[in-house]
Order: C-alpha cells, then sequence, then structure tokens
C-alpha cells in the first residue's frame, strides 16, 4: 500500500515539475499571441493579462504592411530552401565519405571538420567578406548559398557530423552485397544509403530550415540593399518604431493609427510563423527521425 | 596471346587496385568538402590570423604590414574595456555551459519516459528552436540593455513577501539566469534526447537484475553511454554563446571591426576569444576521455 501511495506521489511531482518546466516555454510563447491582438484599451488595462477584449486582426494588417511581409517572405523561403537542399545534398555526400572510407589524414581532415565548427562566423567575418567583395558576390545571396553545397554555410559542419554518426551506425552488409553485384559507389549512396536516411534527412531539414531562416548576421554583413533582406533583419526597424516618438503617429490612408506593442507582437509572431507552419507538419516525423539519428559512440 | 592478356590484366590492376579505388571513391565523397575547405574556410583563418599580427596601411588594396605582436599587446595592455569584458563572458560561460548541460540533461532524461502528452512536451522544449536566437528571442524574453530578463520565472508575491525585498532582489538575477538558460537549451535536449534512445534497454534491464538502483544506472550506464553526446553539446552550448548576439563581447569586437574600423584590434579579440573556447573544448575532451578509460580499467 505504501509503495503504490509514494508511486503515486511520485507521478504526481513528475508531471508537475515537467509542467511547469513547459510553462516556462511556453509562457512568452503565449503572451506574443495574446498581446498580438489586443486593442490599444486592452494593452493600458492591467486586468486584461490572458484574455483580450476581442481579436484585433488588424494588427496583423498593420504589421503586415509595415514589414512589407510578402517580399521579404519570399526572399526568407528562397534562403532557406535553397540553403537546406545545400546542406542535405552536400552534407550527407561528405558525411558517408567520413563514416565509410579509411584514408590517409583523415584524422586530419575530420579534425578540420570539428574545427570549422568551432571557430565561429564572427572571428573570421572580415577575411570572408574581403573574399566576396573580391569575386563580386556581395549584395547577392551567393555568399549564404554556395557555402551549403560544399558543407560549409550556416553550422554546415554540424550536419556532416550528423549524418557521418548516422552512416557509422548502420550495417554495412547492405552495401557489400551491392557492390559484390556489380553497383558503383555513387549509385550505391543515392539509391540504397539515401533511401535508408530519411530519419536524418528530416532532422537536417529541420535544423537547417530553422536556422538559416532565422539567422540575419550573415544576411546583415553580406547585403546591401534593402530589396534584398531577409525577414528576420526587418524586425529592428519595427522596434525602432515603437520607440521613436516621431514615429508614433503613422498616417495611413484609412487614417491615423498609433503603433504600439500589440503590432509588434502580430509583427514578431508573422516572421516566425512559417517556421512555426513547417515544423508543425514535420513535428511527429522529425521526432521519431531524432529518435532514430543513432546518436551514439563517436 | 596468353602472356600478353596476362601481363595486360597486371597492368590494369597496378592501376585500379582495390584500395586505390576506394581512395578514389572516397576522394569523390570527400570533394565537395575539400573545395568548400579550400574556398571559404583555410583561406579565411589564414588571413584573419595573418590579420591579428598586422596593420593595415592602406585599406584600398587591402595592404598589410606585419607588426607582430601589437596588436595583442594592445588589447591586454592598453584596451581598457577589453578584459573587464572578456572576464565577465568568460565567467558567464563558466557558470552558464555546465548549467545548459545539466538542465536539458534533466530534461530529456524526464520527456524520454512514457508519459501522457509526450508530443506535446516535446513541441514546448523545442519551441526556443524554432524562435531562433537573434531578435524574436531577444524581443520575446525582454531581454533589456541590462541582460535581465521582463518574462521569465518570477518568485511567486507571497513568496516576495516573506523573503523581503533585499533577498528576492538578489534570488531573481538567479532565476532569471535559468529562464535565460531553459530557453537556450532547444537543441541540446533535442540532442540528449536522441542519445538516450539509442542506449539499449537490455542494458538497464541486465542492471536491475543485479539490483542496481536507478542513482547507480544513471552514473553508470546512461552518463557513459552518452558522454560522446555530452561532448558534442559542451561544444555547441559553447558556440553558440559564443556567437550570440547578446554576448557583450562579441558585441564589443564587432564594434570594433565596423565602427572604429580596427579590423586588425578585431581580429586579434576574435582570436583570444577563439583560443579560450578552443582550451576550455581540450579541457573536457580529455576529462571524457580519462573517465572513458576508467570506466574501461573498471571493466
Amino acid at each position: 500500500m505504501t509503495t503504490k501511495l509514494k508511486r503515486i506521489v511520485i507521478r504526481i511531482f513528475y508531471y508537475l515539475v515537467l509542467c511547469s518546466l513547459s510553462f516556462v516555454f511556453l509562457y512568452p510563447f503565449i503572451t506574443m499571441i495574446v498581446t498580438s491582438f489586443m486593442s490599444d484599451a486592452d494593452l493600458i488595462n492591467i486586468t486584461v493579462k490572458w484574455i483580450p477584449e476581442g481579436l484585433r486582426w488588424s494588427n496583423y494588417k498593420i504589421a503586415i504592411q509595415q514589414l512589407s511581409y510578402k517580399r521579404y517572405l519570399l526572399n526568407s523561403l528562397f534562403i532557406s530552401t535553397v540553403g537546406t537542399i545545400g546542406h542535405v545534398l552536400s552534407c550527407s555526400f561528405v558525411g558517408y565519405g567520413f563514416a565509410r572510407y579509411q584514408f590517409r589524414l583523415k584524422g586530419l581532415a575530420f579534425a578540420i571538420v570539428i574545427l570549422s565548427m568551432l571557430v565561429p562566423i564572427q572571428t573570421i567575418i572580415f577575411p570572408l567578406y574581403m573574399q566576396y567583395s573580391k569575386m563580386g558576390w556581395l549584395d547577392t545571396y551567393l555568399p549564404l548559398l554556395v557555402p551549403t553545397f560544399l558543407g560549409y554555410g550556416l553550422n554546415g559542419a554540424f550536419f556532416i557530423f550528423l549524418f557521418r554518426q548516422f552512416f557509422l551506425g548502420l550495417p554495412k552488409e547492405m552495401e557489400e552485397a551491392a557492390r559484390i553485384d556489380g553497383c558503383g559507389a555513387l549509385r550505391t549512396f543515392f539509391k540504397i544509403m539515401l533511401p535508408i536516411s530519411k530519419s536524418s534527412i528530416l532532422v537536417a531539414t529541420v535544423l537547417s530550415f530553422v536556422w538559416h531562416w532565422n539567422d540575419y548576421f550573415e544576411p546583415n554583413v553580406y547585403i546591401t540593399s534593402l530589396a534584398k533582406q531577409v525577414l528576420p533583419s526587418r524586425l529592428p526597424g519595427l522596434y525602432a518604431l515603437l520607440n521613436t516618438e516621431e514615429a508614433m503617429d503613422l498616417v495611413m490612408e484609412e487614417g491615423g493609427f498609433t503603433f504600439n506593442n500589440a503590432m509588434l507582437m502580430a509583427g514578431t509572431f508573422l516572421v516566425i510563423l512559417p517556421v512555426l507552419i513547417v515544423y508543425a507538419f514535420l513535428q511527429k516525423k522529425f521526432m521519431e527521425g531524432v529518435e532514430r539519428s543513432g546518436l551514439t559512440g563517436m | 596471346m596468353k602472356k600478353n592478356s596476362e601481363t595486360e590484366t597486371r597492368k590494369r590492376k597496378k592501376f585500379l587496385t582495390m584500395k586505390r579505388r576506394r581512395g578514389l571513391e572516397a576522394l569523390m565523397f570527400l570533394s565537395p568538402w575539400i573545395i568548400g575547405t579550400c574556398a571559404f574556410f583555410i583561406n579565411a583563418i589564414v588571413s584573419s590570423i595573418r590579420l591579428s599580427f598586422s596593420e593595415i596601411v592602406q585599406l584600398k588594396g587591402f595592404v598589410m604590414e606585419w607588426v607582430g605582436i601589437e596588436n595583442y599587446e594592445y588589447i591586454f595592455v592598453y584596451d581598457i574595456n577589453f578584459m573587464p569584458t572578456f572576464l565577465s563572458v568568460v565567467v558567464d560561460t563558466l557558470i552558464n555551459t555546465p548549467l545548459t548541460l545539466v538542465f536539458s540533461l534533466i530534461i530529456a532524461m524526464l520527456i524520454n519516459r512514457p508519459v501522457f502528452g509526450r508530443g506535446f512536451f516535446r513541441t514546448c522544449f523545442f519551441i526556443p528552436v524554432l524562435l531562433g536566437s537573434g531578435y524574436v528571442m531577444a524581443q520575446l524574453l525582454q531581454i533589456d540593455a541590462t541582460g535581465s530578463v521582463g518574462v521569465g520565472i518570477a518568485l511567486p508575491p507571497l513568496l516576495q513577501n516573506m523573503l523581503g525585498h533585499t533577498l528576492s532582489a538578489a534570488v531573481q538575477p538567479f532565476l532569471d539566469r535559468i529562464t535565460l538558460i531553459l530557453w537556450k537549451s532547444g537543441v541540446q535536449i533535442i540532442l540528449f534526447l536522441a542519445g538516450l534512445q539509442s542506449i539499449s534497454s537490455t542494458l538497464y534491464e541486465a542492471a536491475k537484475c543485479d539490483g542496481a538502483t536507478q542513482w547507480e544506472m544513471f552514473w553508470k550506464i546512461t552518463l557513459p553511454m552518452i558522454s560522446p553526446i555530452i561532448l558534442l553539446n559542451f561544444v555547441y552550448t559553447l558556440v553558440t554563446y559564443f556567437t550570440s548576439s547578446d554576448n557583450k563581447l562579441v558585441e564589443y569586437v564587432l564594434k570594433q571591426v565596423f565602427t572604429n574600423t580596427q579590423f586588425a584590434r578585431g581580429a586579434a579579440m576574435g582570436w583570444v576569444y577563439f583560443g579560450f573556447v578552443f582550451l576550455l573544448c581540450g579541457v573536457v575532451f580529455g576529462v571524457l576521455k580519462l573517465v572513458s578509460a576508467d570506466a574501461e580499467k573498471e571493466k
């Protein structure tokens, strides 16, 4: 009896810890969504914390307008999609090479992979900038996209590492059988290995897409023209709008309005909305992929 | 005729032995990465290091002059802002990194068990990753210039009254730090979860049969099995702290480079910081290796 009671108490305690921890994670997120629907009156009223008087969609309308949402959405989508494709293709390819082949200087090569994971972009951004300016790549998306096809770019080494670990965990028999049947190395990789590494591809896809989407440091350095900016880079402008007093009263065609915190939150939510949608679709498969990625035994 | 064909096959063998063929294939698989390394990495690293030992004489055309350790001397001896910022960031890193690892491991272990609403909890803990680390996160956590968090874990009013003003003001920064740490451990939780999942359950069953407690199983099975992930997470955490937008030192370095146009000094500062990170990784790698060697000895 007492052990049963003890078990129940432990169980309750366990859920209590889980719920309170998840609340810490959810709280800012929920605050953002709730605030984004608030009217001026709700924002001032301190009794309104969780449930606003009604959904004010016009906040979103204004935020979309201020962000020039459509154009920058397309920019960000383009960079994130192409960058993700580059990472998945190149890093699975290279990771397979590291996992399955023995060659001279392999240790050194892998050390360089780890090193490129360690050296942050801020340390080498200036030489890279000079290099790209010599190549005439500034103000294009090339500095952001070309390295992803060569195993570099945003956290490229991390993905090489991920795929290497995954392929190391797979049994070699299938490839040997394919080799005996006369299947070449490239065909073995594309026809046999890649199709069975769906789980790792999914993990890499989600992480690469999310990281590309949220990255603003490199785009801000390389891209100078306003029209080519990415969506997150538009947010500081939106924040500045809130803080400068002259910009407080913007005159729109329908009449004047005051830019307030609710609109800011609506804008913030809009910026991350595409990532949330992508994740919502891939969530279940992504978690399964994480569990199967076999990340032990380096 | 027969002899001829034999020599021919031997000739061909000489050119494409199994070993050579494997070597060529390895080269093929690594070729994108090799090109990338030559084009975007080695070059940048070397010129960044060279830059840190030089002075830019002429910005147009990027003409450098070797000055030895002058830049390093400057940042350590003359620059009054660098050392305090550097030390505070070092202390922050030394506190935050282990805490991040501990918290993310605890959370990963909590959601690794069969729980009701597992999918929901997992998505919760992954939210910070989706929101990124930049402007959005800063806005949501309302991190102000002093680094304190606006919407973190707050002490309940009742507890605040009991503790009194001074004490609760002393506890709050700690809670702020925990909030920030929790919010930055999304990827670490995912990686730990992946590691925990791949530990075979037969190990635990065998240990249970031998009468091991949960506590012993954690130290003797879980921890050694996921030690590679600990290293990976450690590196990942260090690097994200290193590059995060609210890192004061990075801010300072970027200010040197882009506002004051002190490119060489900026590069030197970057390498000093990298040296610190590299050293830490080396230490942790060494410790983990010792631990695993010990574990093997015990076997």
